[in-house]
């Protein structure tokens, strides 16, 4: 199998927008090869050295599109996320916040019946250091190496993965999967696909209050995965029943608890941590 | 958004979905007897506080209606009150049809046992919506609740509500209890709809504002050190931190994706109302956000804000040089990472 995250030919979604277009020049200057982007209308303007069409069908005239990363506004999102799936787009990324639920709800019956893997959305992408910058994860923080990170919130991953880098500890994958309620590659497929690459030593895993997403991913974990993982789970001191920013991020009962996911995590041979900067000690220490 | 009975139960009657008969109380002295009273305040366990009076005759009226509308329910005090028709009850069920995290689907919960002590039972059932024809899910309803003559009311309901549901881009309408009448009639008793907050665009909602704010929550408010980060992941792990550390943090504050000067300097202002307040923890990563307009805001609140307490700040990411930059040459220290910050504001914090 090929790994979609290594995908050559990139493309982006939006590039001609105030975040399409200086994340597309970050994407470039990470050494990322945006080969065009889409939006409508403007097609024949360029963005630093990427061309701009109407759609993925005019782009996939000229070249082949191995993955896209998408930055439109939430409400041309499902629009946009629908044209990359039709147009087979390996690995689709999607960026943008705010995406209507139900909108979502469409999307993954969508996905159900296609070719198409969807990161996101409300997701920070995915960064492998020295191979491909897909969103808006800082690669000057990063470092090329060995551990894999995936993590549901964005900033929380940078964190992390400065904090590693920091202490001279590099990176192969660094993915956010993204806060929302409904989304796509979960903790489960990107722990797949760390256990299957030779080139991961470690992993990371970092979670928040509410859902049972982390709860699924360590009965995988106890099942599946053999190499070292390390786990934190934001939001000890959350009150019950608030929302805390984003959509996912709402404790409804004890199960979704920081608490309860860590204990749970702990059962499944993982290593936890009860803050950020324990987290970083712990792999460090390992 | 989560909606008040009243708006509610106004979207449902669009869905076609029966309701009591009743209105916003106005005029008491048109209203006709036995009548309901209830107070429409954004949260639960309102039958339980005496939110809710059956009032039988005139004189009553009025001195119920001020109760009311005094009475505090978990901090809210309405400011309406719906008066509704007294049902006959024969029995009374639990119906509600959500957006569900797991499944990643919408499901349809019931329970046989409606009202205010349903959150007791661990036993509801449920059907994938998608799944399954309306036609289905409204005949295992009837099966379930044992009511095979309600079974094309049922069926009408379901597909109603699966309707009701997407077509308000709702995440949630929860209808306890769903009221079977002496007179066989299936009428949705009381109702809880959240709405999509993200599909705002497409509709033109104006629904009573309720003030619940996700990105600032107040944790202790005799805390001795705000947060201040962004994203809501960071936000919960600067908390967890601090307490980690031995310090009392006072809140939680998502300044989000994009955040700017504005939407700062309006943080500060309200961080600086804690009794308690000896530090301030800001800890940005830029990504979306830009740290040199979080510099900017940093800059400006301390010119503007008199009282404001020493600052512990970790800026990084996107544009962290020119951020660097604005703060070093007003003196403003940038520490390298959060532990550090949380070392730092140790020491100024004495009780």
């Amino acid at each position: 199998m090929t790994n979609i995250f290594e995908g050559k030919n990139v493309i982006v979604q939006g590039i001609t927008g105030a975040h399409g277009g200086f994340q597309a020049r970050a994407m470039l200057n990470a050494g990322t090869n945006v080969i065009a982007g889409t939006t409508p209308g403007k097609a024949g303007q360029k963005v630093a050295t990427a061309m701009v069409y109407d759609t993925i069908a005019d782009i996939q005239k000229d070249h082949q599109v191995d993955i896209s990363v998408i930055f439109v506004p939430a409400r041309f999102a499902k629009g946009a996320i629908l044209e990359a799936i039709n147009a087979e787009v390996p690995l689709i990324v999607c960026i943008t916040e705010g995406i209507p639920i139900h909108d979502m709800l469409t999307i993954n019956e969508r996905l159900k019946t296609s070719k198409s893997t969807l990161l996101g959305p409300n997701s920070p992408g995915a960064l492998l250091p020295g191979v491909n910058k897909l969103g808006i994860i800082p690669a000057n923080m990063s470092l090329e190496g060995k551990i894999a990170i995936v993590s549901r919130s964005g900033t929380l991953t940078y964190e992390t993965m400065a904090g590693l880098t920091e202490k001279g500890i590099g990176q192969k994958y660094v993915i956010g999967i993204g806060g929302d309620v409904i989304h796509g590659m979960g903790y489960k497929e990107c722990l797949e696909l760390f256990q299957s690459d030779d080139e991961v030593d470690r992993i990371v895993l970092i979670g928040e209050i509410g859902g049972q997403d982390e709860i699924e991913a360590a009965a995988y974990i106890k099942k599946h995965v053999t190499k070292p993982v390390f786990a934190y789970i934001a939001g000890h001191h959350a009150p019950a029943g608030v929302q805390l920013g984003h959509a996912g991020a709402i404790l409804g009962s004890d199960q979704e608890s920081a608490a309860n996911k860590t204990k749970i995590l702990a059962k499944s041979g993982v290593k936890t941590a009860k803050s950020i900067v324990d987290l970083i000690n712990l792999v460090v220490g390992s | 958004m989560k909606l008040l009975e009243y708006e509610a139960k106004n979207v449902l009657v669009q869905s076609r979905i029966p309701i009591p008969r009743g209105s916003l109380v106005t005029d008491p002295a048109k209203l006709t007897l036995p009548v309901v009273l209830k107070s429409q305040v954004p949260t639960g366990g309102r039958g339980k506080a005496g939110g809710i009076l059956i009032i039988d005759s005139a004189d009553k009226l009025q001195p119920a209606i001020d109760t009311l509308l005094d009475l505090d329910i978990k901090g809210f005090t309405p400011q309406n009150i719906l008066a509704e028709e007294k049902l006959s009850i024969k029995s009374e069920f639990y119906l509600s049809i959500l957006v569900d995290r797991q499944s990643a689907g919408i499901q349809l919960i019931a329970h046989k046992d409606g009202g205010i002590e349903v959150e007791d039972n661990t036993d509801f059932q449920s059907w994938a919506v998608n799944e399954h024809t309306s036609e289905v899910l409204g005949q295992s309803l009837a099966d379930y609740y044992e009511l095979p003559d309600q079974t094309f009311a049922l069926q009408d309901l379901v597909e109603n509500l699966k309707t009701c549901l997407m077509k308000n881009d709702a995440t949630m309408i929860e209808i306890n209890p769903l009221v079977l009448t002496d007179d066989d009639k299936l009428i949705a008793g009381d109702c809880k709809m959240t709405l999509d907050d993200a599909a705002a665009f497409r509709h033109g909602w104006s629904f009573e504002e309720k003030l619940v704010e996700a990105n600032f929550v107040t944790i202790d408010p005799n805390g001795n050190t705000a947060t201040i980060a962004n994203g809501a992941g960071l936000a919960m792990a600067t908390v967890d931190a601090a307490y980690e550390a031995g310090l009392t943090p006072a809140n939680f504050l998502d300044i989000g994706g994009g955040a700017n000067e504005e939407t700062l300097l309006k943080a500060f202002n309200r961080i600086v109302e804690y009794p308690n307040l000896q530090a301030i923890i800001i800890n940005i990563f830029a990504g979306i956000t830009r740290a040199d307009e979080v510099a900017n805001a940093i800059v400006s609140a301390k010119k503007h804000i008199t009282n404001l307490p020493p600052l512990f700040i970790r800026l990084a990411g996107t544009n962290y040089e020119a951020a660097a930059k604005i703060l070093t040459k007003e003196r403003i220290v940038i520490m390298p990472n959060l532990a550090s910050c949380l070392t730092a504001a140790k020491e100024v914090i004495h009780d």
